[in-house]
């Protein structure tokens, strides 16, 4: 059996990615399950689903702890202490990261050292869907690394984006794109053993009566230390030069993170602009540019 | 009356440069990027100051606040869908009681606000706020209306548009239009209980919103504000777009800007001409069904017809 796990943030894809792999197997042939777990977050939050694909009956349940291949939808992840996505996996395992970077960067920076291939879906998105939306480009890699035929995988994006997608164009796009990635990796053989990686250990959390266990919230305006910046596909940029000082794009922010310097200027917190462009949009001069984050490419932690 | 906030400011401001610098909601939160509801809300509390207390009803803005992290200033509580505006009648009593034992210095008083999506407000909350206006309750009302159960994936509610899709009004065969029901005239059920100030807001509109508030503050009892509030995944489109989208339902008479006092109402806002409805729908996916893959002739008609009926009864339409 083979047993993957799809990490991805609120919104970009990583249920659907692994319905699409299942449907795809599915309709290779395959028994199997998928289903996604996410919290109470709207957007954002680290998201995992998982897809098992077997020959026999799949009599195994909940979540898998020891996938055999990883896919990493957003790379900020890796160092994320709430997502982990590396935990589990097994010896001999493959690891997908969407990512501008080169496999041998990757593993350096994260220390990985299994098997590692990278493609930059976001990229691919934007330039073939017009769009990063990534679920049916991360279901072609995973479907590819997992072994799943060509025919499969088109039927099955035909199948589970029709009802989610109204326009034939944009499905067309998905599905031209999906196959671009699908032939864009180079299958691997894989070899996983049954060992787990040492030094990982799952947390229990003792039970606590309701009195130190309830929600309260005892802290005001804490938020900005969730660092939604790296949710950020696009970095906006301020161009002193044209900005008149008009306070536009700073009444239009829906986070309030546009502040202004002593000399009357906008300027963002980029640790917690969620990179939605109003401002860019709105700023009657055109003087905020957007340019494609690499998350990869800022340092570590500081965005 | 208890004794108006000497920390709102209540003089009218006439541009954005005026609106208070001090941010009340503060970033960071799980709202979706471009969330029109946020950036409402955000410059409610600008205008409203850090000493309130927030009742919310179960909606998306319940996850701005989750353990350990929230975005307010200010204390906040966490009701069931139905129940917020008698949670916010049972804060103000417990304030005005400390206040009258000589528990809380007057100074300390907070206001009691209640914030809400479409679904407790036109649906589910509609009768314990009809009580706390007939109670005269002291208190303030935020609904950020995105037009659809938000949070549990944009069903139907009372407040959704005739003509959109929802994940509950698919558009299909034996049903063209998506949603068939025409949304609830929320403003007009409040304004029959003669509150002392109701008014219609915008994300789009800051200034105005920014002067409904000032406004309102003269008032004890019940002030109640409804905002469109572009939501980018209900919706369906680009987050960049969600300033324009509100914009253009107020431009298109979709969305009028108005107040009343005392039941009396007064249109804040209308626009010199008004845009066609089409250039709002055309935009979003949840109206795309009208345009593809045949044109909706007799929808889109009927759509614009309604629009031109409600400003036609104001005479503020040829
Ligand atoms: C009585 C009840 N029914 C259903 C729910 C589940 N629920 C939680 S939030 C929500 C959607 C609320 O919609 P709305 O008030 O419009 O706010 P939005 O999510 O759109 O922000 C629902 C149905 C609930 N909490 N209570
Ligand atoms: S909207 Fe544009 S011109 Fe106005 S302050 Fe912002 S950057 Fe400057
Ligand atoms: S991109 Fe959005 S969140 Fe970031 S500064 Fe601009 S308006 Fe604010
Ligand atoms: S679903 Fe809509 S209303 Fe809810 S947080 Fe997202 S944008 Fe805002
Ligand atoms: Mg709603």
């Amino acid at each position: 059996m083979l047993r993957l796990r799809f990490h991805g943030r609120g919104g970009q894809g990583a249920k659907v990615a692994s319905r699409v792999l299942g449907t795809a197997a599915f309709l290779d042939g395959y028994n199997v399950q998928d289903f996604p777990l996410y919290g109470a977050e709207k957007r954002g939050a680290p998201i995992t689903a998982f897809t098992r694909i077997s020959r026999e009956n799949i009599m195994e349940r909940g979540v898998i702890s020891d996938p055999d291949i990883v896919i990493v939808i957003d790379e900020t992840l890796l160092s994320d202490p709430k997502a982990m996505p590396l935990s589990g996996l097994k010896k001999g395992g493959v690891v997908f990261v969407n990512t501008p970077q080169s496999p041998l960067e990757t593993q350096e920076r994260y220390s990985i050292t299994d098997h590692v291939i990278t493609l930059d879906l976001t990229k691919i998105g934007l330039d073939m869907i017009g769009k990063p939306v990534l679920s049916s480009l991360a279901a072609a890699v995973a479907s590819r690394i997992a072994g799943i035929g060509e025919d499969a995988l088109r039927d099955a994006l035909e199948k589970e984006l029709s009802g989610i997608i109204s326009d034939r164009g944009i499905l067309e796009k998905n599905a031209e794109a999906a196959l671009y990635c699908y032939d864009a990796v180079v299958p691997v053989q894989m070899k996983t053993t049954e060992a787990i990686r040492e030094g990982e250990n799952v947390i229990n959390i003792p039970f606590e009566t309701a009195r130190v266990s309830s929600p309260a919230i005892n802290a005001t305006g804490n938020t900005p230390l969730r660092r939604t910046g790296n949710w950020r596909v696009f970095r906006p940029i301020w161009d002193y030069d044209l900005c008149t000082r008009c306070m536009t794009c700073v009444a239009r922010c829906p986070e309030g993170c546009i502040q202004v310097n002593e000399d009357g200027y906008p300027y963002a917190d980029y640790e917690n602009c969620k990179g939605c462009l109003i401002c860019a949009r709105e700023c009657p001069v055109k003087a905020i540019n957007d340019v494609r984050e690499m998350h990869s490419q800022s340092e570590e932690g500081e965005l | 009356m208890q004794g108006r906030d000497k920390d709102m400011d209540t003089a009218p401001i006439r541009s954005i440069r005026e609106i208070p610098p001090e941010e009340n909601v503060l970033s960071g939160t799980p709202a979706c990027a471009g969330c029109g509801g946020l950036l409402t809300l955000r410059h409610c509390l600008k205008a409203l100051g850090e000493k309130i207390v927030i009742v919310n009803a179960a909606s998306c803005f319940t996850l701005l606040s989750i353990y350990p992290f929230t975005p307010f200033k200010n204390s906040w509580l966490y009701t069931a869908m139905a129940c917020a505006p008698a949670g916010a009648q049972g804060v103000r009593d417990a304030l005005d009681i400390l206040i009258k034992k000589g528990k809380l210095d007057p100074e300390e008083n907070l206001k009691v606000v209640v914030l809400t999506g479409d679904g407790s407000a036109y649906d589910m909350g509609l009768s314990s706020t009809s009580g706390a206006l007939y109670r005269n309750l002291d208190f303030y009302y935020i609904c950020y209306d995105n037009e659809a159960y938000g949070n549990t994936g944009f069903q139907q509610s009372g407040a959704t548009p005739f003509g959109s899709r929802t994940a509950t009004s698919p558009p299909g065969g034996v049903r063209p239009a998506g949603t068939q029901l025409q949304k609830k005239d929320l403003f007009e059920i409040w304004n029959s209980h003669n509150p002392p100030y109701l008014a219609t807001i915008s994300p789009a509109y800051p200034v105005d919103l920014m002067n409904k508030f000032r406004k309102a503050e003269q008032y004890k009892g019940p002030k109640l504000f409804i905002s469109h509030s572009s939501c980018p995944p209900g919706w369906g489109f680009d987050p960049s777009q969600s300033v324009s989208l509100a914009k253009l339902s107020v431009e298109t008479g979709i969305w009028p800007l108005k107040e009343s006092v005392h039941g009396k109402v007064e249109h804040t806002f209308v626009p010199k001409k008004f845009k066609p409805v089409e250039d709002y729908l055309k935009e979003q996916e949840r109206f795309a069904h009208l345009f593809k893959p045949v044109r909706q002739e007799d929808i889109l008609k009927s759509i614009q017809g309604m629009v031109d009926e409600y400003w036609r009864k104001y005479k503020l339409l040829p």
